[in-house]
């Protein structure tokens, strides 16, 4: 080692600049595999779908060419006909959940302490860590003629007759959409109201605007960013999760997850793609409307 | 208005929110209860019995399932926890946070069925652009990469729990001051000596939610396992496969009430594990706030 030439340290050998390891300059580069596998396995084959959704269909396959019939096949059937009627049925469970979920995350903000808000919200995380699956069939007992439901309004006389219209209708569909998203809407609310500080409701009270002012004019507008989010999440699903319908719904109920599976086992790939590339296209279009309304990245605050 | 001028009206909205959960929770139960009915659903008499749970661990196939299940959740959780892990550490340190976090965050917007039908067919046709490629140039090595099987199934998992691990993990970091790295790394630590001994064990509850969320969600999964799975079965995909061809048997309310067992059981021992945590934590930490009382608790 060389004598230190500078003897201004008291004799300290020199700091030597700092050189990061090989190991270090590679490791630098593991940060990027997340993003590369969301590229590689999400990203690239929800964008594939617009390709394979124009390949010929052949009999169990499909082939590279150039045909919009999977698109004709679902504009110009009743699957468009079903398509819209889930989408309007997915807005009702939407707009249910919202007003029976979106009074909890309000309550939770204002009125729990600060300390035990986080533990009032996991309480919705039991039923959502349940399996989606076994919870939907799991209504087939509570809603069937004989079902739970049924046998508790007939013990309480309140019915002599057992209501039918609970269970393989689109009623049956928009209950299971309630009941399995409803969670959603209470967290994405929950965060939301992350933006509504305590305070906000004391200043009301003190400037005499009313519940219903104070949220039309206060909450709704502050809390938009994340409400919407919660929204779309539950439409989307609404629209696409094929289950619902499927063991719940009756004649009729069919949505976009729905006629995605049903091609699929039909062996019509191109029409399954062609499906996902309209819903996909639908999201897009919903966040995109969102984010130009409210700022969608406004509901990222509370993760900075 | 505060909260208790009116009692009655906090306690009505109090009781509100727990009927909800109640709600929700409900059909679970309901079908709990069935489960340990010896004459089923629908019987006139109830006799207690675990008949049915018998037959579960009785039956071979489904025990294969089970196995099969839990070794795709094992996997899939020592895959994702590391990746939302830097994920997390990427989100905080790039500038471009807008994409990243879309790009993490959007399969939760994505249904499952149109997520798991987009990626079947890209798995078909990257097998049959590998077998293709293999044939040009004469090895066979690529043939089994893309084909449907563990390996897709996995990857369709961790496209599914990433968001949720990503969020969990972050939420935790948003607490971690940066600080304490700086001053690690100041004293020379290399930057994964200070992740490790500084940061890790600050968001190590966390890490633990995010692995117990990642493990529940797999073994609840349904849609994308059973269409990326190939050849193996699943638990839930034996489950739903009787009860969508032969409707629902007692064993099949059994088989759903031990899925759900095993999720609140999970979820559950998480709760009493972080209340006793944080209660430990907060005994520690009333020396360090009342220093008067330190040194007996030192003694």
């Amino acid at each position: 080692m060389t004598a230190p030439t500078d003897n201004g340290l008291d004799g300290l050998p020199p700091v030597e600049p700092y050189r990061p390891t090989l190991r270090e300059r590679m490791s630098g580069w593991a940060f990027w595999v997340p993003i590369v596998f969301m590229v590689l396995f999400f990203a690239l084959p929800m964008a594939l779908t617009v390709v394979f959704s124009v390949f010929e269909r052949t009999m169990f396959w499909m082939e590279p060419g150039f045909t919009l019939a999977a698109y004709e096949n679902f504009f110009f059937s009743a699957r468009l006909e079903n398509f819209l009627s889930s989408m309007g049925y997915s807005l009702i469970s939407v707009v249910v959940s919202f007003c029976l979920g979106f009074p909890i995350a309000v309550f939770v903000r204002k009125s729990v302490p600060q300390a035990a808000q986080h533990r009032v919200v996991l309480l919705f995380i039991l039923p959502f860590m349940v399996s989606e699956i076994i919870r939907i069939f799991a209504l087939r007992p509570v809603l069937q003629r004989n079902g739970l439901v049924n046998e508790t309004l007939i013990n309480l006389g309140l019915i002599d007759e057992p209501v039918t219209a609970l269970i393989y209708t689109h009623t049956g569909v928009v209950i299971g959409e309630v009941l399995s998203f409803m969670p959603f809407i209470v967290f994405a609310g929950f965060l939301a109201m992350e933006a509504v500080p305590k305070f906000i409701f004391e200043v009301c009270d003190d400037l005499g605007a009313g519940p219903v002012r104070r949220f039309t004019d206060v909450i709704l507008p502050l809390a938009a960013p994340g409400i919407f989010a919660g929204a779309v999440f539950i439409f989307v699903n609404g629209i696409g999760v094929a289950l619902i319908p499927n063991i719940l719904g009756g004649p009729g109920a069919v949505n976009g997850g729905l006629i995605a599976t049903q091609a699929i086992t039909a062996l019509d790939f191109p029409l399954a793609m062609a499906v996902s590339a309209i819903m996909m296209a639908t999201l897009m279009g919903l966040l995109y409307i969102g984010h130009r309304l409210f700022d969608l990245t406004k509901i990222l605050a509370p993760m900075n | 208005m505060d909260d208790y001028a009116n009692i009655w009206l906090h306690r009505a909205k109090w009781a509100y929110l727990l009927l909800v959960v109640t709600t929700l929770m409900t059909p679970v139960f309901y079908v709990m209860y069935i489960s340990f009915n010896e004459n089923g659903f629908g019987a006139a008499e109830y006799v207690f019995t675990t008949r049915w749970y018998g037959l579960i661990f009785a039956d071979a196939q489904l025990m294969n399932a089970l196995r099969w299940t839990m070794s795709l959740a094992a996997v899939t959780t020592v895959l994702t926890i590391p990746m939302a892990l830097l994920a997390a550490k990427f989100y905080k340190a790039t500038r471009a946070k807008v994409p990243v976090v879309f790009l993490l965050l959007a399969p939760l917007f994505v249904a499952p069925d149109i997520l798991s039908a987009a990626l079947l067919v890209f798995f078909k046709n990257l097998n049959f652009t590998f077998r293709w490629l293999g044939d040009q140039l004469g090895v066979s090595f690529m043939d089994g990469w893309a084909q449907l099987g563990f390996t897709t199934s996995v990857i369709g998992l961790i496209i599914y729990t990433i968001p949720y691990a990503f969020v969990v993990i972050l939420i935790t970091m948003g607490r971690y001051n940066k600080e304490q790295t700086e001053a690690a790394r100041a004293c020379g630590a290399t930057g994964w000596r200070a992740f490790w001994d500084i940061e890790f064990p600050q968001i190590r509850p966390g890490v633990f939610s995010a692995c117990a969320f990642t493990v529940i969600l797999c073994f609840n999964e349904y849609t994308r396992t059973s269409l990326l799975k190939g050849g193996f079965d699943t638990f839930t995909t034996v489950l739903v496969s009787q009860m969508l061809n032969s409707g629902m048997s007692e064993q099949s309310y059994a088989m759903s009430s031990f899925v759900s067992f095993v999720a609140i059981a999970l979820i559950g021992g998480i709760i009493v594990f972080t209340l006793l945590r944080s209660e430990a934590a907060a005994r520690r930490a009333q020396p360090v706030a009342e220093p008067g009382t330190r040194s007996t608790a030192a003694a």
